[in-house]
């Protein structure tokens, strides 16, 4: 948009904005084609969102799937990606992802030198009710030792608020998952922490950055925002403005300039008018402000969209006092994956499969032509004793006493209502029912506990149905919750099939590029699941490497 | 638990430190992550802190209970929390440094190997790239002789609950920090009040 500068604080040939998934990937490739690239991360850590979450990967039909004695087919992976896509896809784009996914995440492991495993055991959400849905999909790292980062240790994330630190997948699952989270390890895990040996995204990003930084020597600057694409007369991208150390720092980008920025979740305006909910909270750093959307939009970049409805969004609560980066913590909650756990809403009634975030979330948006309300937007966690016996709220192991400010409690049902301020007697009749269910193991209102996903997840397999349990022992405890974001948004820059953006009147933008999800997801489509934000963001790291890179 | 010590040295006789150390209103805001503290008698107060676990940094409340007032060479305390399953303690040990002084006369550290000692300069010195450096005269470093003194300060923290082993290495680098911060912190202050009062 500016016009070119007066010099160039640094000259290289690629410039990734960004160092999630997909700008580093790009800044692998790039350099291992010959080119001079420089990273340039506005937060004071390398790793993105993807540094934060969960560390899978969905790679359907992959080579890793026969170490676990899982049998696939491209077939199956091509209907359960059409099943996801809901016919909001890109055709053409859908068709590059699913071409290339295996071959980029083959690259990573041969060249990047990532280790991947596949995860035994975790089916897709789906499974097993949608066509050529399956189990066994998703890859994660081998445990990543943090020292090896040298001077860049400190300066990526370790762990996450939001997944166990220093645990594999494999071993939370074996360990009975969330809610036996009591009894896991925690002699094995401290010792980890100790040594700074990392798992889940912090793991993952672990074994990306250090093929970057350390391995390649890559030039990287974090805490350098980047603020504005710098265009020639002929409207190509050479070059960005960032800023470091409040000044600008102008950097050339001779062959092109990859945005790897993630979303807008802490862009307000933004989050609320594209994800169709209004006070959005987020789950991610708060680095995420819509940074590509706005640099895009400058130069006439189009912004294209999928439904909002299905994607990734949970309810989830802020613990008084507790922060990250400077501003507060929201944790999704898992907690109604546990038995002797429900939601209800402001009419103090049930109204989704609790343990399966795919099903309640298209209704957190429902709305009530008559009232013009969300009525499922601020809805109330309850649990019992029985619950609190057995599993913890948030950071509030048994035995702990949760605080006022999070939770209410009352020593009947009636009680609670009141404190909570929902109908007492509605609330009493939603509990006599869901009740009269739970002892037989069933839901026949929302049918909890169906998907296997959910059941492996957080659901306690001592139990019938792992996802069920009765709501009826005092102390009855309330927790408000709100819809809480987790980054998967719903609008980003067109891209094309080299990862190119994509001007307003249909051509490519010469010089900028956008991956993960700067990149709008219309190679998914309308829905989302676990791993394939981080597929598609190796994938078009690969794609977007490679063709800036001359092909 | 976890437990970690700091030993520092200063130009001070260790009176002055005591009459500074003695009341708690003096040096509070010293402590890392301090947001308030309420006394609630000579002995026992109740604080508000922000600390770091992982991640995320969580506001943590104590209730503090001094055991020993042992003037002008120690003053030792309980912790107990109020939101967390964390207990602890720790000792200010305050000791004139003379020449001569030997081991002795110091508190018994804290025995690491050495390669317990290298992890823990790491973490240290990572620690402080990002939370900065409490300022500190050159006599931090300096050896016995006459008019030193030494402060130690000892504190241990042991979180329950099953996660516990889990969260003592997560809380364990922001502890190195706090220890030295605190000594540093105070003893900073007093040399620079004795520097001011020198020049007036």
């Amino acid at each position: 948009m500016g016009g070119l500068p007066e010099r160039w604080d640094l000259e290289v040939e690629v410039v990734c904005v960004g160092s999630g998934l997909g700008s580093i990937t790009a800044a692998l490739v790039a350099h291992d084609r010959g080119k001079k690239v420089a990273v340039l991360e506005k937060s004071p850590k390398l790793g993105g969102l993807c540094g934060y979450g969960g560390g899978e990967v969905f790679c359907p039909n992959g080579p890793h799937m026969k170490d676990i004695g899982q049998d696939d087919s491209d077939e199956a992976a091509e209907q359960y990606f059409d099943f996801l896509g809901g016919g909001y896809q890109d055709p053409a784009l859908a068709a590059k992802l699913r071409a290339t996914y295996r071959e980029a995440i083959a690259w990573t492991e041969k060249e990047a030198g990532v280790k991947w495993e596949a995860v035994k055991g975790l089916d897709d959400y789906y499974y097993p009710d949608a066509p050529g849905s399956g189990t066994g999909r998703y890859l994660a790292v081998d445990i990543f030792d943090g020292a090896t980062l040298g001077e860049w240790q400190q300066k990526t994330w370790a762990v996450s608020p939001h997944f166990p630190p220093a645990a594999t997948h494999k071993e939370m699952y074996a360990w009975g998952g969330l809610a036996n989270v009591t009894k896991w390890d925690y002699e094995l895990l401290g010792q980890r922490i100790a040594t700074d040996q990392r798992t889940f995204g912090p793991g993952m990003m672990g074994w990306f950055v250090k093929a970057a930084v350390v391995d390649r020597d890559i030039d990287a600057h974090v805490e350098t925002p980047v603020r504005e694409l710098v265009s020639d007369e002929s409207g190509r991208v050479v070059g960005v403005r960032a800023e470091r150390d409040g000044a600008d720092f102008f950097v050339k980008a001779a062959d092109g300039v990859i945005l790897g920025i993630g979303g807008y979740d802490h862009n307000p305006k933004m989050a609320t008018m594209y994800e169709e909910m209004h006070e959005w909270n987020s789950a991610t750093q708060p680095y995420f402000h819509g940074d590509a959307i706005v640099m895009g939009g400058e130069i006439g970049a189009d912004i294209a969209s999928v439904p909002p409805t299905n994607l990734a969004m949970f309810y989830g609560y802020n613990i008084p006092g507790e922060e990250h980066d400077g501003v507060p913590l929201w944790r999704s909650s898992w907690e109604c994956g546990c038995p002797h756990a429900i939601w209800v809403n402001g009419r103090g009634e049930r109204f989704c499969d609790e343990s399966f975030y795919k099903d309640y979330q298209p209704r957190i948006r429902q709305l009530d032509g008559r009232t013009q309300s969300h009525e499922n937007r601020d809805v109330y966690l309850i649990i019992d004793g029985n619950y609190r016996e057995r599993y913890p709220l948030g950071s509030f192991m048994p035995g702990m006493e949760i605080p006022e400010e999070l939770a209410k409690k009352a020593d009947t049902p009636r009680e609670l209502a009141e404190k909570l301020g929902i109908p007492a007697d509605a609330f009493e009749k939603t509990l006599e029912r869901f009740n009269q269910f739970a002892e037989k193991g069933e839901d026949p209102d929302f049918d909890a506990g169906h998907f296997p996903w959910s059941n492996r997840l957080a659901g306690d397999p001592s139990y019938p149905n792992p996802n069920l349990g009765v709501v009826n022992k005092a102390p009855f405890y309330g927790v408000k919750l709100s819809p809480v974001g987790v980054g998967i948004n719903s609008h980003g820059l067109r891209t094309n099939g080299d990862g190119q953006v994509v001007h307003v009147r249909g051509h490519a933008i010469p010089g900028l590029y956008a991956v993960g999800l700067s990149a709008c997801i219309l190679d998914l489509g309308g829905s989302y699941q676990s791993g394939t934000s981080n597929m598609r963001a190796i994938t078009w790291g690969y794609i977007a490497g490679r063709h800036v890179a001359g092909g | 638990m976890a437990e970690v010590e700091y030993s520092t040295t200063a130009k001070l006789p260790v009176e002055t430190i005591w009459d500074f150390v003695k009341e708690i209103d003096n040096w509070a805001p010293f402590v890392t992550g301090y947001q308030s503290h309420e006394k609630e008698n000579e002995n026992d107060s109740v604080w508000l802190l922000k600390g770091d676990v992982g991640a995320m940094t969580r506001t943590l409340k104590f209730r503090v209970h001094i055991t020993e007032w042992a003037g002008p060479e120690r003053v030792t305390f309980e912790m107990e929390g109020l939101n967390e399953m964390m207990e602890g303690g720790g000792v200010f040990q305050m000791l004139a440094w003379e020449d001569g002084a030997d081991a002795e006369a110091a508190p018994a550290p804290v025995r690491h190997n050495w390669l317990q000692r290298l992890g823990l300069a790491i973490l240290r010195f990572f620690f402080r790239l990002f939370r900065g450096r409490a300022e500190r005269a050159d006599s931090a470093d300096a050896g016995p002789g006459e008019g030193m003194a030494r402060l130690t300060f000892t504190l241990r923290m042991d979180p329950g609950g099953p996660m516990g082993p889990m969260i003592n290495a997560m809380i364990k680098p922001a502890m190195l920090v706090a220890a030295e911060d605190l000594g540093n912190r105070i003893i900073g202050h007093l040399e620079q009040e004795g520097g001011a009062a020198a020049s007036n």
